[in-house]
């Protein structure tokens, strides 16, 4: 089943297109990772996925499990079941993280006809993801990624992945900035999530969270265009010859 | 007489304040009450060529003639009817002033730690302690209502604090009349001995078709190690103005924190006059202003260290929806010899609204050499990142936009010690906050 369809989409941001027709299909039950050089168009996909208002979709299309993707709001897609993870999540002091998570799941349940959840037991539904996550129980009670580390900020995105379930989360270079124990722990977070009706899209520059989730598909975005695809041996080969090497094979 | 001639050329308010004044019976306090009037004549109301009256217009007001607001019986008036600050939890004790009337029991002259008296009565019975806390007249432009109210101000509440008290004292001061034109100055005095410590809640409510004008003073002193946490909460109706000044003068090591929250009322003018006269004393000020629909918020601080090793924190944090003005004025002045004086001050502003208005201003005039002070002004309107990143979890915008607002609020609002007070200005703050309600199930 094809859960995310994108045809070529271009996307101008401040004026400038970014993205000059990106093709990609998802379907349930996969991982794909989107890789590619710095400036490559890679984090403007993912923000123009989960709604980034700012960004200009100039042509093409996105439908999600067959809904139009880009009719509906930010808040909508994620009640749809979309999630991104931030490549720099951003701290908002004075929100609770609590709050924040339990209001987000609360607005998805709601969406999908469900009571929401009590604070009893959404309390102890949290306590037993930051358990799997390692996180601290001082969380509980600091403002959303407040004074938190880049590594911490990015277990935090994961955590709320793991607690919304959404169907296809998008996770735009979660791995950077993490040591290998984090990057353990955010991959088995990635992994445990892995069903045949979700789908993952991992956006990265490197191959080493590949060692630990390995997806089913690689793809090169560069240029705003996907210009090859692959399986996973893909990545290693891009670790090996750099993106220069996909350039060249393809003007050869 | 000058003052005499000044009168043919005086707006028709300052015209009804002198009738006022030749109205009044002489009391005790006359020879201060009267250089104070004499002052405010010679000045006459200030205008928006005062330095700290630029951003708030007085004239409508001055075209009008004022008379005494009623001495109202305290029967006709229903605390229960307002926001309460305090619902349901302990409390030293509430005093009711009705247009600047104290309204005392007998129990209440003796509450433990504390001696509270009428001022009518004190000026009677014992002039010269009030004459200590009258302060002398003064051209400040700040300071022009403060004369009127010394003139004027037919009665009010004194309060001794003589030890620790525990619990919170509430001050429901109500502004109730029909009838147009009417003006009350009430006045307050709080007297904290040394090692004495208090909370006291000052609430302004207003009822009524037509609440009188208010022209209201509260003059704090703490004596050496006093500690006083001071609450100043409007919550009076659209229509009504109010003209408020809290004085505060801190001897060694004493410690005040003051709230100023406008959550209420048509025109609010709050001054805080902050005096750490004595090393180590120390002041923080918090303030939490709410322009919505037509307010108008004009926010006056001026805080001097006048000894050395003097702290002062302001903390002001200002909101405007819809036509609202906020304006929040600070000041930190330090004087020649107030070496190792440390002050900060923070103003930030939010706009809700296209046609809001927010200005803040903060101001230093350093006269020693030695001194820390710092101070920082920003007004925005709600991040779009911080609003992405909660869309993006699924909230609605309404939801979103008013817990980054609560959020920005969160530095004056964690910092109220009384938890009562804390949430029942949180509930007041939500119903005038767009779509705020939905905020209630995250508290």
């Amino acid at each position: 089943m094809i859960l995310l369809e994108i045809n070529d989409l271009t996307v101008r941001v401040a004026g400038k297109e970014i993205l000059k027709g990106v093709n990609l299909k998802v379907n349930a039950g996969e991982v794909h990772a989107i890789m590619g050089p710095n400036g490559s168009g890679k984090s403007t996909l993912a923000q123009v996925l989960a709604g980034r208002e700012d960004y200009e979709v100039t042509s093409g299309s996105v439908s999600f499990e067959g809904r139009d993707l880009l009719a509906l709001p930010a808040e909508e897609r994620a009640r749809a079941g979309l999630f991104l993870g931030f490549q720099y999540p951003v701290e908002i002091p004075g929100v609770n993280n609590v709050y924040l998570l339990k209001a987000a799941l609360n607005a998805k349940r709601k969406a999908a006809g469900e009571p929401e959840v009590d604070a009893y037991e959404f309390l102890a539904l949290i306590k037993q993801k930051m358990k799997f996550m390692q996180m601290s129980e001082a969380f509980l009670t600091r403002g959303v990624n407040e004074g938190f580390s880049g590594g911490e900020k990015k277990r935090n995105e994961v955590l709320q992945m793991l607690v919304l379930e959404p169907k296809l989360a998008i996770l735009d270079e979660t791995d950077s900035g993490l040591d290998i124990d984090a990057l353990k722990v955010v991959s088995m977070g990635v992994n445990s999530l892995r069903d045949p009706k979700r789908a993952v899209v991992l956006v990265t520059h490197y191959q080493r969270l590949l060692d630990y989730v390995i997806p089913d598909q690689v793809h090169v975005l560069t240029g705003g265009r996907i210009v090859k695809s692959g399986d996973k041996s893909l990545a290693q080969e891009l670790e090996r010859r750099g993106y220069d090497w996909v350039l060249e094979s393809r003007v050869a | 007489m000058s003052a005499a001639r000044q009168t043919s050329s005086a707006s028709p308010a300052v015209r009804s304040f002198e009738a006022q004044w030749h109205a009044r019976a002489a009391d005790a306090l006359r020879p201060v009450r009267e250089q104070a009037m004499q002052r405010f004549l010679k000045l006459g109301l200030p205008s928006q060529r005062d330095e700290t009256w630029r951003y708030t217009d007085l004239r409508a007001l001055a075209s009008q003639s004022f008379i005494d607001a009623q001495h109202e019986p305290p029967g006709d008036v229903q605390p229960d009817a307002v926001q309460p600050l305090l619902d349901g939890a302990p409390r030293a004790a509430t005093l009711l002033m009705v247009n600047g009337f104290p309204s005392l029991q007998p129990q209440q002259a003796a509450i433990d730690g504390m001696e509270i008296q009428s001022i009518r009565e004190m000026s009677v019975r014992d002039p010269g302690v009030l004459l200590r806390f009258l302060a002398p007249a003064s051209d400040a432009d700040q300071r022009r209502w403060v004369l009127l109210n010394t003139a004027l101000f037919r009665d009010g509440l004194y309060l001794k604090i003589t030890r620790p008290v525990t619990e919170p004292l509430l001050f429901l001061h109500v502004a109730t009349g029909d009838g147009a034109n009417a003006v009350a100055h009430p006045r307050v005095i709080i007297d904290a001995c040394p090692g004495s410590s208090a909370t006291i809640i000052e609430h302004h409510v207003a009822q009524g078709a037509h609440a009188p004008l208010i022209n209201s003073n509260t003059h704090i002193a703490l004596a050496q190690d006093a500690r006083l946490e001071h609450y100043r909460v409007f919550a009076t109706t659209a229509a009504a103005t109010h003209i408020d000044s809290v004085d505060i003068h801190q001897d060694q090591s004493s410690h005040c924190k003051q709230f100023t929250v406008v959550l209420g009322g048509g025109l609010v003018r709050a001054t805080l006059e902050g005096n750490l006269r004595q090393p180590g004393a120390s002041l923080d000020s918090y303030s939490l202003l709410v322009g919505h629909e037509n307010r108008h918020v004009d926010c006056v601080n001026i805080v001097t260290h006048g000894a050395p090793e003097t702290r002062s924190r302001q903390t002001a944090r200002a909101i405007a929806s819809d036509h609202s003005r906020v304006i929040f004025n600070s000041k930190v002045v330090v004087n020649a010899g107030a070496n190792n004086a440390d002050s900060q001050q923070s103003c930030r502003g939010l706009l809700l609204s296209p046609t809001a208005e927010i200005d803040t201003r903060p101001q230093l005039e350093i006269h020693a050499d030695e001194v820390k002070c710092a101070h920082g002004a920003t007004t925005g309107r709600l991040d779009p990142d911080m609003l992405f990143y909660m869309l993006s979890r699924g909230l609605d915008r309404a939801t979103a936009q008013s817990l980054l607002v609560y959020a920005f609020l969160a530095d004056v609002l964690t910092g109220m010690s009384v938890t009562a007070t804390r949430s029942a200005i949180e509930n007041a703050l939500i119903s005038q906050l767009p779509d705020a309600q939905l905020l209630r199930k995250f508290r």
